[in-house]
């Protein structure tokens, strides 16, 4: 299909951003937003249209294009060069992303109220350095991409928040370039050293590769670990968390949605592409390591979140309690655990998306987040409480809703792997399946707190939601009940990819 | 007399145009008056375009030679004397507002600004250690006479140390030329490098006077650098200066050091291994101290002062590691360095001449006022900061890249410049966040100031252009590092 092209869909958010800043646009706020949604909407379709005409049984890449300035490729000389291409992973990620990135266009009306021409530039930005990074075929392109995405949040989220989103914006980006830089690090190694073996100075993902005949264990144990923090500290699992939490209870309503929308797809993405292809047999020997830490994701953040005032981070430590179930996933290290985890992360972003559009409707009426001042409010919103009832059963994982599929498919996987430590395995599978009534627990904790408690005296003349707004939360529940009902749909798309990474994941 | 004509058309010509031009312009100051202090610019500028175009017309393939052999011409010191032409053309733009303001000494500061560019360009081309030490020396010398012109008055005071200092260094040299001359009774690069080629030698003289010469030889090019054990004057001389002359110190200096510094460690690289790590930990303790000192600037001048520090700190990482390799990233690096510094400069300069703006705090709430500048100078110190799409990227990525090929012994040395890199993203950053802040102070800003302005719009749109099209010059790059 020559009109479906990579190019353009990555770099197409990045010109509509500089036409928005240009100083002839005009700088009224509802001409800005309406082009920025009718332009969110035709390159979601656009998006969409990749799904359309995607082989899913080619193994490989698919749309592969090569960005050239003139002719000459990016940085032919250090063996770069700006090459795009999707798998099936990629494709759903990016699918996801500019869905998400509508969904955030739709709901800013009411939250944005300053510097529009800002805002809109810097969320297309943003989308454009995420799509780049799940198209790059180049392992520089992908950090380009990479570190493009984070001056972006930090703008993001202190230009919009509160009055403490300024310091957590600081605190994040700076830990974001920390890890950024063991990354970077692990790159320029790996870079080096696969050099070195194969006498091709290249940096293509797919042939990277670092032969364990040549260097030693620890060597490549030590240039994994600089890969798993950088991407540990995105997804983010615990240890590395503490920023999540923290920007997304300060930063505005629309931004949050943004955020939960991609940041785990991101870095499960990474781990996917460049600890588990590139170094399978280390990702073999952590596998046991990396599901205990995925366990005590589950049962630590979901535990924190139970405790917390604010309902922002409430559902952000559940959105990192959910992580765990990816964690467990991937280190199952077979089919169904894999499908599973990469299912579990478009699924856990959607709907921790949508409940993050329920908190934005909530917060726009009652200018608050904590938990202690809300209550009852399902009795002056029915229309808000039944879908978000939806939102949070998704969560939770009921049958017939997405999550329902993932959770299923990752604890079966876990139940069935081969890992040498067999006792170790079963008892995570057993404590991963009770983890779930854990996952029930402070999501219904959640709801029963906001809708069904006792109704304040001042939210009695609450509206109900915007047409708008119910729109919106419809589209999501609709997604989130169709995903729940037909899976396959999803899991078709990926299913060759997986095959190919069990492939090398077996040697 | 056809001989001189030829040897100055084949090795010499940018450096003849530019002494012509020092001459006219001595010469005009004797004849206008202050009325027509702007004459000294245009002179001064057309002086470099014509020396620009002239580096054109030297044959310099494979290589020449003037003055017996004492003066080098090829394709790597013609690299360098453009990169110095281009900051020199700049900097004449960035100091309208500063002669402004001293119409009386227009002319003799642009003369001795041109001897300056011209020391400079005779410091690459230097092929013995008395040529060597007599253009450092005068280029040393053009320093100290800008930093007299300004007038404010703790300035004198800030800038003595650079004069002290910088004298005590130029005496550790002359011993250490004194101490090679001593062993070999040669001034050549060429020829002292073939002395101790022979193994016969090498047991017969002592070694360890060779490296402490060396060591004493190399003192002057840590203290022109910035680097760590000399870097105590940066910030005092950069906050007693003046603008245009803080640009000036941190870049052609800096250019013609790195330069014969290079050709410097290459003819001795063979009789210094352990020279190899010794300048590693020089340029990672530089860079750990001017991250740290950077991170707690308020002041806009000195903050650019560790930055230098910083910036040569990281070339010099890349410079240890010999290789050709290694050297054409470090070339790419000078060469993107070049761009972003003195759009960076440019945009401090801007603010200075238009609203008095000194300091990060006085820097708050101008997104609001002029919101294309702000954005021109937050490209541009992205591109110092190394992220990810402007030039700072990928001549971190290949200067790093060269770092890691060289063997497991400078991967710790590379792990802890990437943790001093990031600290120096974030004084980078101190200066974007506080431009962005909400408070609304009354800023007045003068919009008359248009050569610094388009500079910084220059500067800004190259780093972002060399980015993409960073393939061509990587290449020439290693073109050049090659016909080293």
């Amino acid at each position: 299909m020559s009109f479906l092209s990579l190019i353009w869909l990555i770099l197409a958010p990045i010109v509509v951003a500089l036409i928005i800043m240009f100083p002839k646009f005009p700088n009224h706020q509802v001409k800005i937003r309406r082009f920025a949604k009718w332009f969110a909407s035709l390159h979601f379709v656009y998006a969409l249209l990749f799904l359309v005409f995607f082989d899913t049984s080619m193994y490989g890449m698919s749309f592969e294009k090569e960005l050239t300035f003139f002719g000459m490729s990016w940085l032919k000389s250090l063996g770069i060069s700006a090459k795009f291409g999707v798998d099936g992973i990629a494709l759903l990620f990016v699918i996801l992303t500019t869905f998400v990135v509508l969904i955030t266009l739709f709901m800013s009306k009411i939250h944005i109220r300053s510097k529009h021409k800002l805002y809109y530039s810097l969320v297309f930005l943003l989308e454009s350095a995420i799509l780049g990074l799940f198209c790059a075929k180049d392992m520089f392109v992908f950090f380009v991409f990479w570190e493009l995405s984070l001056i972006p949040i930090y703008f993001l989220v202190s230009q919009w928040g509160n009055s403490e989103a300024r310091r957590a914006a600081m605190r994040y980006t700076f830990a974001a370039f920390v890890a950024n830089m063991f990354l970077f690090f692990g790159m320029l190694i790996l870079y080096y050293y696969n050099f070195a073996i194969s006498n091709v100075l290249t940096a293509n993902i797919e042939t990277l590769n670092m032969d364990s005949k040549f260097y030693p264990l620890w060597f490549q144990i030590f240039v994994f670990v600089n890969f798993l923090i950088g991407f540990a500290m995105r997804v983010p699992f615990v240890l590395f968390h503490n920023w999540y939490p923290d920007i997304q209870s300060k930063s505005s309503a629309p931004v949050n949605i943004l955020l939960s929308g991609f940041v785990l797809n991101t870095g499960v993405y990474g781990l996917i592409r460049f600890n588990i292809q590139v170094f399978p047999e280390i990702f073999k020997l952590f596998a046991p390591v990396l599901m205990i830490w995925g366990l005590v994701n589950i049962v630590y953040a979901g535990a924190i979140s139970i405790v917390q005032p604010g309902v922002k981070k409430m559902v952000s430590y559940a959105q990192i309690s959910t992580t765990g179930f990816v964690m467990l996933g991937l280190s199952c290290l077979n089919s169904v655990g894999f499908n599973g985890a990469v299912f579990a992360s478009i699924a856990s972003s959607l709907v921790f998306c949508s409940l993050f559009v329920v908190i934005s409707c909530i917060e726009f009426r009652t200018k608050t987040t904590y938990i202690t001042s809300l209550g009852g409010i399902g009795q002056v919103m029915p229309k808000c409480m039944y879908l978000a009832l939806i939102i949070c059963f998704a969560a939770i994982g009921v049958p017939f809703l997405v999550m329902f599929t993932p959770k299923l498919l990752i604890l079966t996987g876990a139940m069935l792997s081969n890992l040498d430590q067999q006792l170790m395995v079963k008892i995570a599978a057993f404590i991963g399946l009770c983890a779930i009534a854990v996952s029930a627990g402070y999501i219904m904790y959640f709801f029963y707190k906001v809708f069904c408690s006792v109704l304040l005296e001042q939210w009695k003349k609450l509206k109900d939601l915007s047409p708008q707004e119910t729109a919106v939360l419809s589209a999501l529940c609709l997604t989130i009940v169709y995903l729940g009902i037909n899976p396959m749909s999803i899991i078709n798309v990926y299913q060759s990819v997986s095959s190919i990474i069990l492939d090398i994941l077996q040697v | 007399m056809y001989e001189i004509i030829n040897m100055i058309s084949t090795a010499y010509f940018p450096e003849f145009i530019i002494i012509v031009f020092v001459l006219i312009n001595i010469f005009a100051s004797l004849f206008f008056d202050t009325h027509f202090y702007k004459l000294s610019k245009w002179i001064t500028l057309l002086g470099i375009v014509l020396a620009l175009a002239s580096t054109f017309y030297l044959q310099i393939d494979p290589e020449a030679y003037a003055f017996d052999g004492t003066f080098l011409s090829n394709i790597y010191t013609v690299f360098f004397k453009i990169l110095i032409l281009i900051c020199g053309f700049f900097l004449v733009l960035l100091s309208r507002n500063m002669i402004r303001e001293k119409r009386d000494r227009a002319f003799e500061y642009f003369t001795v600004f041109l001897s300056g560019l011209l020391f400079a360009m005779c410091t690459v081309s230097a092929t013995d250690f008395v040529g060597l030490f007599v253009c450092l020396e005068a280029l040393s010398l053009s320093c100290y006479m800008l930093l007299s012109f300004t007038k404010s008055p703790d300035a004198k005071q800030l800038t003595f140390g650079y004069l002290i200092q910088g004298a005590v260094v130029s005496s550790l040299f002359l011993l250490g030329l004194s101490l090679i001359y001593g062993l070999c009774a040669q001034v050549n690069f060429e020829q002292i490098s073939l002395y101790f080629a022979n193994a016969s030698v090498m047991q017969t003289q002592p070694q360890i006077l060779l490296t402490f010469s060396l060591v004493l030889l190399v003192c002057t090019f840590l203290f022109r650098l910035g680097l760590v054990p000399f870097s105590s004057w940066l910030p005092d001389t950069f906050k007693g200066a003046s603008y245009p002359i803080c640009a000036y110190i941190s870049s052609v200096p800096v250019l013609a050091c790195f330069g014969i510094l290079a050709k410097l460690l290459m003819t001795f690289y063979n009789y210094t291994f352990t020279m190899k790590i010794v300048f590693a930990f020089i340029a990672v303790v530089t860079i750990i101290l001017g991250s740290l000192s950077a991170i707690r600037q308020e002041n806009l001048k000195r903050l650019m002062a560790y930055s230098m520090s910083v910036q040569s700190g990281i070339m010099l990482l890349g410079l240890c590691v010999f290789s050709v390799y290694s050297l054409s990233s470090v070339l790419f690096y000078l060469f993107c360095y070049v761009f972003a510094n003195i759009g960076a400069w440019s945009a401090i300069i801007l603010l200075y001449n238009s609203a008095r703006l000194e300091s990060l705090s006085d820097l708050k709430g101008l997104w609001y006022h002029r919101p294309y500048y702000v954005m021109a100078f937050t490209i541009v110190l992205i591109a110092l900061a190394g992220l990810a799409p402007t030039s700072g990227f990928v001549s971190k990525l290949y200067i790093f890249s060269a770092v890691a090929r060289s063997g497991f012994v400078f991967l710790p040395f590379l792990m802890i410049a990437l943790i001093g890199c990031v600290v120096m993203i974030y004084a980078y950053w101190r200066i974007i966040r506080s431009m962005f802040r909400r408070i609304d102070t009354g800023i007045e800003i003068d919009n008359h100031v248009i050569s610094s302005k388009y500079i910084l719009y220059a500067c800004s749109f190259a780093t972002i252009f060399i980015c993409l099209f960073a393939d061509k010059i990587i290449r020439l790059c290693q073109l050049v590092a090659y016909y080293m």
